[in-house]
């Protein structure tokens, strides 16, 4: 079998986590570290209702841009995200099913689920379960969340990230992800590189060298004064794109050598503060739509509970 | 008596390989103490563990538990009866409790009187009625680590749980956990095996296992996976085989295939260290070395799998290792395009602590140190001062910065290519050793005097600006540093003055940063850690008080008192002397007035003439045998006084009425417990 472009692979895991249930959703239009930023992960996550979706997301790290010199690095790059919630009992096998709609079948490559347990101080948020091992390659990690935003999690949500760039040079057998073959087109076949590699040139030299510290210090003040005023006025759902705009500045800064080693970790818990508030104005607001896509037990439960804290 | 085999399982989603095997155990030992509470006798136990399941096999499990005879109590008697003769409303309630009239109530004697009461048979439990009861506490005693929900529901567990099998012989027993209720059905291997798979009886459970593909023995595992790798090797090659991390890939398979791979050769011009953590700690790899050492470029993995094309799963690792060993390979070059000296630069902007300064200052205080002490280890003080400029220089290189392990090994490797002499390269590297306890002594004085110069700054640095550890936290692992202190003196420098080195590396810090007791502070934490240094030799902690009670000059000196003490310690004479030790200091502690020099005329009784007799004789080889650092000599010398001083004791009385007598005899009791505290203080040893 010719292993799968680029592309087909997306299509591949999207028509795949489709037909399990999932809402396909579009990338966020905005710039986030990772998949898990995205409001159909990290809102969806929070409170009672149930939830399955799956979608690309760009990543942007900043730090990690080698100005296309680098075989495996880039500052932008592609996460595959799927969220179910709650977690279905059989969430491994379809994972490993999904796996196998990708070509790679099982008895013939070594899988293996090893321990890894994820944080992410600025959400607030972690989780327990694994880094998949293809033949000893991490290819996805898979993680059952249980706090989002301070809070914790019930039901919990189960997410797999797969880095799509890893598992697509694995399956064309290429050593620099510049080499992967994006699509075969009536014109030629178009390249990674074709399509990424003068970003990751030119990205690269902004966020080591271009990004204007003085405005990025001044815009994270605006972004943490908008956040906060916005779950004021009880909209927690532009407050959270502040909460998100404040952490990619916080990256963008760490990307110029902008903070100290001290100061990072005050920022950190910057941004960990504007998360909590928006999660918690989120789930307030659902609340008050009466939790609509939760089970029924769960919704009245959840209720009760954010009634009785209230009263307390 | 008839028995059957119990079998529980606890399916899981993959467990953390470090935690699964003392979770089987734990399960184990619950199941085997709730079935002896409830007098259910049990014979040889099994403790399967794998990363998907916990299980627990006992043989001989008592069907049916003996019975035993109850006394249940009532009212006193004395209260059961009214004075008419009818049974009072206490008799009444009780039996009617018992299901019974009180007329058939029976009388037990007890230590407290006579009481009305029954003796009931218990029938005995019957297993498969106590077996839901049993699991479900030792489920809940499993200790775990991390405890993690998942689904919709509030149930618990390290990773979550997918199916129970609880068998009692051939028959299922019902229990519900987590959701689930238990039944027959196990699973296989994860690809190799059925995902549901009957277990017909609890004596079938490990070979049904092993038939989809299940090796559910850890200890089998491991023995396969070591046979594997040691098969894989060629007769002049040798498999390193890491204990930590046999029992890591044990915990990652159920059916475990070795396989070899290979990576270019000319990956070998890297430090061998930086190789093997690349292989060991990221991908659980082993290596293979030719008898002399040297390493083979080849990695020996282990699959969960008999793959249908194994050269995939060795083209895949192989494929995941090699931009590891080309980082480190990268590392390494790029590190050796600038020199060690300039590298050492960099450390002005390192922070070693935020009092104490920067990684430069601390190198600086270092080298000064050891130059200082140079002529005490019997170093070469050149040598010390080259090494001291760079001793820390690689901690700012990319290699160590990935590999926190190579620091020092780093360092050698770029002083040997900046043309340092092999003297100083190897002080770089082994200015960390000892790294842990056990661990093997700078070679060279030149190496041990940087070596103890990093601890003493360490020591007294934390410690001068009052970052004490306590019980549990100790960031500056100063317990560790101490302990290499003594050993690095103890080898290097038994006579070295204790006050003196403290002092010279408390004076590498600019005045007015450091409290100024800290040497005193630092000799005492340093004498508290000789009981976890001797404490393999013997040497206990009352020992090494009676000899640190009587001086602490140097370590050398305690050194060779406590191991005389410590083999004179536990003999009749010790002890007797020990005992007159206690005695005499507690007389002593009670005299208010300044003792006279002994007075000849003064001595009248036999048994105070004979002491004083004893004493002078033994002074003079006392004396010699002390000036020789001789102390077993010098306690078998005063071993020879217990018979004088036991019938002094028990012939004189100190407390004269005559004061300038009584005087007089504490006189001779000073000068009895002086010549015993030139070698301990006994006394610490009474019981």
């Amino acid at each position: 079998m010719s292993s799968l472009t680029f592309q087909e692979l997306i299509l591949e895991l999207q028509s795949f986590w489709g037909e399990n249930g999932c809402v396909i959703l579009q990338p966020l239009d905005l710039e986030v570290g990772a998949g898990t930023f995205h409001p159909a992960t990290f809102l969806k996550a929070l409170g009672p209702e149930n939830w399955n979706s799956a979608y690309v997301q760009p990543s942007r790290r900043p730090q990690d841009g080698r100005y296309g010199e680098n075989p495996n690095r880039l500052q932008h790059y592609y996460q595959f995200q799927v969220v179910m919630k709650p977690s279905p009992a059989d969430f491994q096998e379809r994972y490993l099913d999904s796996l196998r709609r990708l070509g790679l079948d099982p008895l013939e490559h070594d899988v293996r689920f090893v321990e890894d347990n994820w944080e992410s101080p600025t959400l607030g948020a972690w989780g327990l379960g694994w880094e998949v091992w293809l033949n000893g390659m991490e290819v996805s990690q898979f993680t059952y969340f249980q706090q989002a935003g301070g809070l914790e999690c019930l039901p919990v949500t189960g997410e797999i990230t797969y880095g799509i760039e890893r598992l697509a040079m694995y399956l064309q057998d290429v050593d620099s992800v510049y080499d992967l073959v994006w699509s075969e087109t009536p014109t030629g076949t178009i390249k990674y590189g074709d399509v990424f590699h003068q970003n990751e040139v030119e990205m690269s030299t902004f966020n080591f060298q271009q990004a204007d510290v003085d405005h990025l210090f001044g815009y994270f003040e605006f972004c943490e004064k908008e956040a906060e005023r916005l779950v004021s006025l009880e909209l927690p759902l532009p407050a959270y794109e502040f909460v998100m705009k404040a952490s990619h500045t916080f990256n963008l800064l760490d990307a110029r050598h902008a903070i100290s080693v001290t100061e990072r970790q005050r920022y950190i818990l910057r941004v960990r503060t504007l998360a909590r508030l928006a999660a918690q104005g989120y789930v307030a607001s659902r609340a008050k739509l009466g939790f609509p896509l939760a089970d029924k037990d769960l919704a009245e439960a959840a209720l009760k509970a954010l009634a009785e804290e209230s009263a307390a | 008596m008839s028995t059957q085999t119990v079998l529980f399982e606890l399916g899981t989603e993959e467990l953390p390989a470090g935690e699964y095997e003392g979770m089987a155990n734990a399960l184990a030992s619950g199941m085997a103490s709730g079935l002896e509470q409830h007098g259910l006798a049990t014979g040889e136990m099994t403790v399967f563990a794998t990363t998907r399941r916990l299980a627990v096999l006992i043989e001989n499990v008592q069907e049916c538990a003996d019975d035993t005879e109850q006394e249940v109590l009532g009212p006193p008697v004395a209260a059961a009866k009214a004075d008419d003769g009818s049974w009072t409303p206490a008799a009444v309630g009780f039996a009617k409790k018992q299901g019974m009239s009180a007329d058939e109530l029976q009388i037990i004697s007890t230590e407290k009187g006579d009481r009305l009461g029954v003796r009931k048979v218990a029938a005995g439990a019957l297993c498969t009625d106590v077996l839901p009861a049993v699991v479900t506490q030792a489920v809940e005693n499993i200790p775990v680590s991390k405890r993690m929900r998942w689904g919709r529901e509030r149930h618990e567990f390290l990773r979550p749980v997918q199916w129970l099998v609880l068998l009692c012989g051939a028959e299922v027993i019902e229990v519900s956990l987590f959701g689930l209720t238990s039944d027959r059905v196990s699973r296989g291997h994860r690809f190799h095996g059925q995902s549901s798979v009957t277990v017909a009886h609890a004596d079938a459970y490990e070979a049904t296992l092993k038939e989809q593909f299940v090796i559910a023995s850890v200890d089998e595992r491991k023995a396969l996976i070591r046979g594997q790798v040691e098969g894989l090797a060629s007769k002049d090659e040798r498999v390193v085989i890491d204990d930590n991390l046999l029992g890591e890939v044990t915990g990652l398979v159920e059916w475990p295939v070795a396989l070899r791979g290979s990576f270019d050769e000319s990956f070998l011009t890297v430090p061998r260290q930086a190789l093997i953590s690349s292989m060991r700690e990221h991908q659980k790899y082993f290596h293979i070395e030719h008898p002399d050492g040297e390493l083979v470029p080849s990695f020996i993995t282990i699959s969960n799998i008999e793959s249908k094309r194994p050269e995939a799963v060795v083209y895949g690792n192989e494929k995941v290792i090699r931009p590891r060993l080309a980082d480190a390979a990268f590392f390494f070059d790029t590190d050796k395009e600038t020199t060690l000296a300039s590298k050492a630069l960099r450390l002005e902007s390192v922070l070693f602590q935020r009092d104490l300064g920067t990684l430069a200052e601390k190198q600086t205080r270092i080298s000064e140190v050891a130059q200082t002490l140079s002529q005490t280890l019997g170093a070469d003080k050149a040598t010390v001062k080259a090494a001291g400029c760079l001793i820390k220089a690689d901690l700012v290189s990319d290699m160590v910065g990935e590999f926190p392990e190579l620091q020092g090994i780093a360092g050698r490797h770029y002083a040997l290519h900046d043309g340092a002499p092999e003297a100083v390269a190897n002080a770089i590297e082994q200015h960390y050793w000892p790294k842990f306890s056990g661990d093997q002594l700078p070679q060279s004085p030149e190496s041990a005097a940087l070596a103890l110069a990093d601890r003493l700054d360490t020591l007294i640095g934390i410690f001068g600006i009052g970052q004490v550890p306590t019980g549990s936290k100790d960031p500056f692992a100063l317990r560790r540093a101490s302990l290499a202190v003594i050993r690095i003196l103890l080898t290097f420098a038994p006579t070295a003055n204790l006050e003196m080195i403290l002092t010279t590396a408390k004076q590498s810090f600019p005045s007015g940063v450091l409290d100024e007791g800290v040497v005193d502070t630092v000799k005492a934490y340093l004498l508290d850690r000789l009981p976890a240094h001797y404490e393999e030799q013997g040497v206990s902690v009352d020992i090494l008080r009676s000899v640190t009670a009587v001086g602490t000059e140097t370590i050398g000196d305690i050194d060779c008192r406590s191991l005389a003490v410590a083999s004179f310690a536990g003999s009749d004479a010790a002890n007797a002397l020990a005992a007159a030790n206690k005695r005499v200091a507690n007389i002593l502690t009670k005299v208010d007035e300044t003792l006279p020099a002994i007075n000849e005329q003064l001595l009248t009784e036999t048994a105070e003439l004979a002491l004083r007799a004893a004493l002078t004789e033994s002074q003079a080889s006392l004396d010699l045998a002390v000036a020789d650092n001789d102390y077993p000599q010098a306690l078998s010398n005063l071993a020879q006084l217990r018979e004088p001083v036991d019938a002094f004791f028990d012939n004189v009385l100190v407390n004269a009425d005559d004061a300038s007598v009584r005087l007089n005899r504490l006189a001779l009791l000073q000068e009895l417990r002086g010549q015993f505290l030139k070698v301990a203080d006994l006394a610490v040893l009474a019981r």
